[in-house]
């Protein structure tokens, strides 16, 4: 009785468990898994990385006016949604050059709106997709 | 005129979280019957293992079948592909994979026994459990990078090495979490909220957990010897300390009891893994298309999980079987039940803890 | 991992013969989709505290046949038995539809899924 009393008393006095969310930010890990990040000077285009993402949520599209890059014969163009990524990282891990063309950052996506188009803009690029092969 | 009225617990109901359905047929207050509809959210991923994915991309699909588990999935799966393809990994991986796995029970079997707090009506234990779990989160998102799907196991070996400043941490919060668990010892032993109402509550004999094939803390509370990891030397358990443990009460309290010791030996195994663990790499390259069948099975926090695939020589699989222990436990539930008090049956249910998106995969 | 082939006629006096609840463990009953309109059936036991010890009986059968149910054995093959209803519309006795599927469902998705 008497113990329970002073437990409660202390309680009174104790942090909470929580955070008090939007003033004090969570703490992120600096090894957090976050979006994958494209170099488009490196790529060689290889490919690999579309192989291997499990969900599909990189796509190499044809576009009209490519990049100048070297590498790119076939005039394509580099596409990531971070709203179907799962952030694996065995694209970086199929990438033969990890850090310099692809990596693995602890960012997190931005909260997509209508605006940005997630969905149809995307469907439209697995379209295309498909009529190149 | 009919002696017996009809009362459906869930599939929604205010103490069962879960999608799951279950008939009672009651005499009074007493059950007589039991019919368990367990098909809510059925999502067909073995068909989706078999038509849409690549075998190495399936690893990652799996984990999706549960949260909770998702380290269990994701490694009987890969062990079982590793198996076709006569991959060998390295003994880091190995260790880093039982410390991951035994950071799943523990999250787990803390989860669960907070939900028995609950349903007991002691909901202040309750938040203390939970709050103490955000410790084990905190090192799962330190190892892999993430706080639920964890995406650590990949065809051979593990996708990140164990930084050398984050174990000094990792052991940190092992400790205080080791000694929260003792402290929950003592409540749940000499509590009467959480003892003396839990005995001979929701009982399974030896006999019937024999007879009913049941497995996991709900087959180790009756005395059955039943442990996966005592079963299997594809991973080096008896290195790290693993010792089965039991009781022979089979109530409720039975199986709180046997969650906790068994949180005290993994908290135990995981201590021992990161004082001791080799050097070395954690990923071999491997090469190949499995062909042939393979079947592995891993103890998850609930019971015996198991893989049955079967491949042809091509990248996409022939078949991939999906046994979870939830779902090989369903008829041993609806035996417990039975000549049971309705008004125990919320917290009967969650002692077995169920996992439906486990069993409706 | 050790297979034993049975024919539909006999899996019931086999698995009678073989099976001792204190010493196997039924793990579950799997199906297979085979070529040429066949299916696999696969009855799963391990032991108890032995070292990965598994035993598959198998019957190859035609998607028409009806197979035997072997709930009175053993009492926890009953929702295996559901499930393969279910997923390779075939018939068990005693099991019906409508674990997974609804009750009228005319679907059965794994059924020559992986040919």
């Amino acid at each position: 009785m008497f113990t329970s009393f002073i437990k409660a008393l202390a309680n009174l006095f104790k942090k909470p468990q929580t955070i008090d969310y939007p003033v004090t930010p969570i703490a992120k890990d600096k090894e957090y898994r976050g979006l994958i990040e494209y170099g488009e000077e490196s790529c060689i285009y290889c490919l690999k990385c579309e192989h291997a993402c499990p969900p599909g949520a990189i796509l190499f599209v044809p576009v009209e006016n490519p990049s100048t890059n070297e590498k790119n014969k076939k005039g394509l163009a580099y596409n990531y949604n971070p709203y179907l990524c799962i952030y694996c990282g065995e694209c970086v891990r199929a990438c033969p050059k990890p850090e310099e063309a692809l990596w693995q950052s602890n960012k997190k996506p931005d909260v997509a709106v209508k605006s940005d188009n997630v969905n149809s803009g995307w469907f439209e690029l697995e379209k295309q997709h498909k009529e190149q092969l | 005129m009919k002696k017996t009225i009809n009362i459906p617990l869930g599939s929604q109901h205010i103490s069962l979280l879960e999608p799951v359905r279950f008939k009672f047929e009651c005499e009074n207050e007493k059950i007589i019957g039991v019919d368990a509809d367990v098909g809510f959210v059925h999502r067909g991923v073995e068909k989706a293992c078999t038509t849409s994915f690549k075998f190495d991309a399936i690893g990652y699909v799996v984990a999706r079948v549960c949260g909770l588990c998702a380290i269990t999935h994701s490694l009987t799966y890969t062990a079982a592909v590793e198996k076709l393809l006569g991959a060998q990994i390295t003994s880091k991986a190995k260790y880093l994979r039982i410390l991951l796995l035994e950071l799943d029970r523990i999250h787990s079997h803390m989860l669960c026994l907070s939900h028995t707090c609950e349903n007991a009506g002691f909901e202040a234990m309750f938040m203390r459990i939970m709050g103490d779990r955000e410790h084990i989160m905190e090192i799962q998102e330190l190892i892999t990078g993430n706080r639920v799907q964890f995406d650590y196991i990949s065809i051979g070996g593990v996708n990140r090495d164990l930084a050398p400043e984050s174990v000094q941490k990792i052991k940190e919060n092992l400790y205080i979490v080791k000694q929260k668990v003792q402290g929950y010892m003592d409540e749940f032993t000499n509590n009467w909220s959480l003892s003396l109402k839990f005995k001979g509550i929701g009982m399974l004999s030896l006999d019937d957990a024999y007879m009913y094939n049941a497995i996991g803390p709900l087959a180790r509370a009756s005395g059955l010897r039943i442990d996966v990891r005592n079963e299997i030397d594809y991973l080096p358990y008896h290195e790290v300390g693993y010792k089965m443990q039991t009781h022979t009460d089979g109530d409720i309290n039975a199986r709180n009891l046997v969650r906790l010791a068994e949180l005290v030996n993994s908290i135990e195994m995981c201590e021992n893994i990161l004082n001791g663990l080799p050097e070395g790499d954690i990923f071999t390259k491997i090469k190949g298309k499995p062909q042939g069948e393979a079947l592995m099975r891993f103890e998850a926090p609930r019971g015996e999980l198991m893989y049955y695939i079967k491949g042809n020589g091509s990248a996409m699989l022939e078949r991939v079987r999906i046994k979870t222990p939830t779902f090989s436990c369903i008829p041993a539930f609806s035996h417990i039940f039975l000549g049971g008090d309705y008004a125990d049956a919320p917290a009967v249910l969650a002692s077995f803890d169920p996992c439906m998106s486990c069993t409706a995969k | 991992m050790q297979k034993i082939e049975v024919s539909l006629e006999n899996v019931r006096d086999e698995i009678k013969k073989f099976y001792d609840y204190k010493q196997w463990h039924f793990l579950t009953l799997n199906g297979l989709a085979l070529a040429d309109e066949k299916m696999e059936v696969q009855w799963i036991f391990s032991k108890y505290e032995a070292m990965d010890e598994i035993v598959i009986y198998y019957a190859v059968i035609d998607y028409n046949e009806i197979i035997p149910s072997v709930v009175d054995m053993i009492p926890s093959a009953i929702i295996s038995q559901r499930e393969l209803v279910d997923m390779f519309g075939v018939q068990v006795e005693g099991s019906e539809k409508g674990l997974y599927l609804d009750e009228d469902s005319q679907m059965s998705p794994l059924k020559g899924c992986s040919i």
